[in-house]
């Protein structure tokens, strides 16, 4: 195969779609980390349990996309924060506090991520279902030199950008996101300083939550919704909150596009079937060489 | 609770004598199991008591390095699974089933050989534990564990999706370990001298250093325990475990490997083992990978119908056990066992300390 400009720009553009994506559900997983000081493993359940219910909302009530997408993030944050609140709420307790000591903590997010997978089985089959939207309305992008970018890529990129300008304005610019920031900078001073820090965990969990079930009904147009599906997703976000270092936001984007491109070239030009292991690779360099991110400050080291 | 603390009276006295006195009897009394099983009950029951005895060895290999030394590993299947992978390549024939690689070596020399890949393996996997602690070093290894399997699930020459067929099993003279009896006897002398090492680990100066990094990284550096030389030789001797559970594994009599051996699954089965049994307590381990094995094997093919659609159970009920004990009994049932223990040798003490009168009084 010779080198060819055209399908190298095709790539990349491509990547940085889906690393787009991975960057939402990247961007919940350090929002978590952050605001909890604890790494959930079941992250990638609750972005198969968002696409899943986009997929029953779109196909068996009707409605149309745009309130699929909203309505399975709420339903996901609701799921996200009952999980929280029955589970993790009681481990974070007895560790004092809401630091938690990290191995059990890991150890019950990974049971709690084959839970969810298994119930996902009774509720939703084994079949991989493909998700029929009507997108007719967005655009097709042409970009020189004949790249055709699908209508849900373009939707993608879309809505990608708006929740991130969203999250943003909501922590930097709102009192309860104030709050939010308080809480992940110090829990104890926070509970000095008035702030309802057990309702404001909750809020944390269902914005990540609800951030992954969006990537999971974003990303359902482009592949097809199956329930095996949060794992590798699980897999990919952590190397991208992980590149772009831990707990931070804008890294976590950045870190998911580096992951979707390194990805997506690697499938190109070395191997397309062992596509699913360049994230990891990426993963454990990064961590071996620079624990703390590419882009990230000094690595908090909570454990 | 006494019927316990009688066994433990028992042992004690026989390891008065000599100090390999109860492991002898125990090895002796294990001997006849599979005999009792086939007249009493039925020869299937071997096979499970074949695999309880490689799980006791992963999951004791397990403990080394998570209940010991205090690293938090999620790969471990990815070890085992490297260990049978090379241990079952080296054996086979050359130009085997579906292009698989083979270099038709012993078994003998295959799975020494497949014991110190996995060893260099672990080193690999331990690598990462020097420079990161909790939940980044959960997801180094977690990572490492799953290409493993992804590499192999999508390399032809280690079995791809069809797997490696026709592994051969090992033969001493002309008696061949063919049959799941031959077998049980090679995987349970396995079983039992890794759990009489680990026992030795743990007693030895370096089981200490390894407990003082757990409690301590840096009073245990103070102290002069060279961290990273005992950080990483936590993950070697535990990848030792693996390498040789898998080696065994491999050759076990259907003589057949798959990569779904090695999948999440498997590591929860594995995970829930050490937990079950309290982390870092031995004989919690083998107990936990006892009852695991068995719950395992009786729940596999549980279904319930839920909506028209067959659904298998197990997963969602292990996942959830595995959520509960930690919520609920986070030291299992070795931390139980160690209580009693404790109890018992708090009220010899007292007795000695007494004259005899405390047990009464």
């Amino acid at each position: 195969m010779g080198f060819d400009f055209n399908s190298l720009l095709a790539f990349i553009i491509f990547g940085v779609t889906i690393g787009v994506v991975y960057g939402i559900v990247a961007l919940g997983i350090s929002l978590i980390y952050s605001g909890l000081d604890i790494v959930h493993f079941a992250h990638g359940e609750m972005y198969m349990f968002g696409a899943f219910f986009g997929l029953v909302l779109a196909h068996n009530v009707g409605v149309p996309y745009p309130v699929a997408l909203i309505g399975a993030m709420i339903l996901t944050a609701i799921l996200g924060m009952a999980v929280e609140r029955v589970f993790y709420r009681r481990l974070t307790r007895a560790g004092g506090g809401y630091t938690v000591a990290g191995m059990g903590m890991i150890i019950c997010g990974f049971g709690m991520s084959v839970a969810l997978v298994n119930a996902a089985y009774f509720f939703f089959g084994a079949e991989a279902e493909p998700f029929r939207a009507n997108l007719d309305y967005i655009p097709r992008l042409t970009f020189p030199g004949d790249i055709n970018v699908p209508e849900s890529y373009v939707l993608t990129a879309i809505i990608s950008v708006l929740l991130m300008t969203g999250l943003h304005y909501f922590l930097r610019h709102t009192k309860t996101g104030l709050a939010v920031r308080a809480v992940a900078h110090n829990k104890d001073i926070a509970y000095l300083m008035g702030i309802n820090v057990p309702l404001m965990i909750s809020l944390i969990f269902g914005l990540a939550c609800g951030l992954a079930a969006a990537a999971g009904v974003l990303i359902g147009p482009m592949q097809s919704v199956q329930v095996e599906m949060g794992y590798l997703m699980l897999m990919k976000a952590f190397a991208a909150a992980v590149v772009g270092g831990f707990g931070s936001l804008p890294g976590a984007i950045l870190g998911g596009i580096m992951v979707g491109i390194f990805e997506n070239l690697g499938a190109a030009y070395i191997s397309a079937s062992h596509k699913d292991i360049y994230a990891f690779l990426l993963l454990i360099l990064v961590l071996m060489f620079r624990p703390s991110g590419l882009f990230g400050v000094e690595a908090k080291v909570k454990a | 609770m006494v019927f316990l603390s009688r066994i433990a009276d028992l042992i004690d006295a026989l390891a008065s004598r000599h100090r390999l006195l109860p492991w002898l009897i125990a090895y002796l009394m294990l001997l006849p199991l599979p005999f009792i099983m086939s007249t009493f009950f039925n020869s299937y029951l071997i096979d499970l008591a074949n695999r309880s005895c490689l799980f006791i060895l992963l999951a004791v290999g397990l403990n080394i390095v998570k209940g010991f030394c205090g690293q938090v590993t999620v790969g471990h299947i990815g070890l085992y699974a490297i260990g049978a992978v090379t241990s079952a390549v080296l054996s086979l024939e050359p130009g085997g089933f579906g292009g698989a690689l083979g270099f038709g070596l012993p078994v003998w020399v295959s799975i020494p050989i497949a014991v110190l890949v996995t060893a260099f393996a672990g080193l690999i996997v331990g690598l990462p534990s020097v420079r990161l602690e909790g939940a980044y070093l959960a997801l180094a290894t977690l990572g490492l564990g799953e290409s493993v399997r992804i590499f192999i699930a999508v390399t032809p020459a280690l079995g791809s999706s069809t797997g490696l067929m026709m592994i051969p099993a090992p033969s001493i003279g002309s008696f061949v370990f063919d049959s799941f009896t031959s077998y049980y006897y090679l995987v349970m002398t396995a079983a039992l001298v890794g759990i009489y090492f680990s026992f030795s680990i743990l007693r030895s100066a370096t089981g200490r250093a390894f407990q003082a990094i757990r409690e301590d990284t840096i009073a245990a550096s103070v102290n002069g325990i060279n961290v990273i030389k005992y950080k990483l030789l936590a993950f070697v001797l535990s990848a030792i475990y693996a390498g040789l559970a898998g080696a065994l594994f491999a050759h076990m009599p259907p003589g057949y490997l798959h990569h779904n051996n090695f999948t999440v699954i498997e590591m929860v089965t594995l995970l829930l083992m050490v937990v079950l049994g309290g982390i870092g307590n031995v004989w919690g381990g083998v107990i936990g990978a006892i009852v695991v094995t068995i719950a395992y094997d009786q729940t596999k093919d549980l279904v319930v119908y839920f909506m028209d659609r067959p659904i298998v159970i197990q997963p969602l009920v292990f996942g959830l056990s595995m959520v509960l004990l930690v919520l609920f009994m986070p030291r299992g049932i070795g931390g139980w066992f160690e209580g009693v223990l404790r109890n018992r040798r708090f009220i010899k003490r007292s007795e000695e300390k007494l004259g005899g009168t405390a047990r009464n009084s």
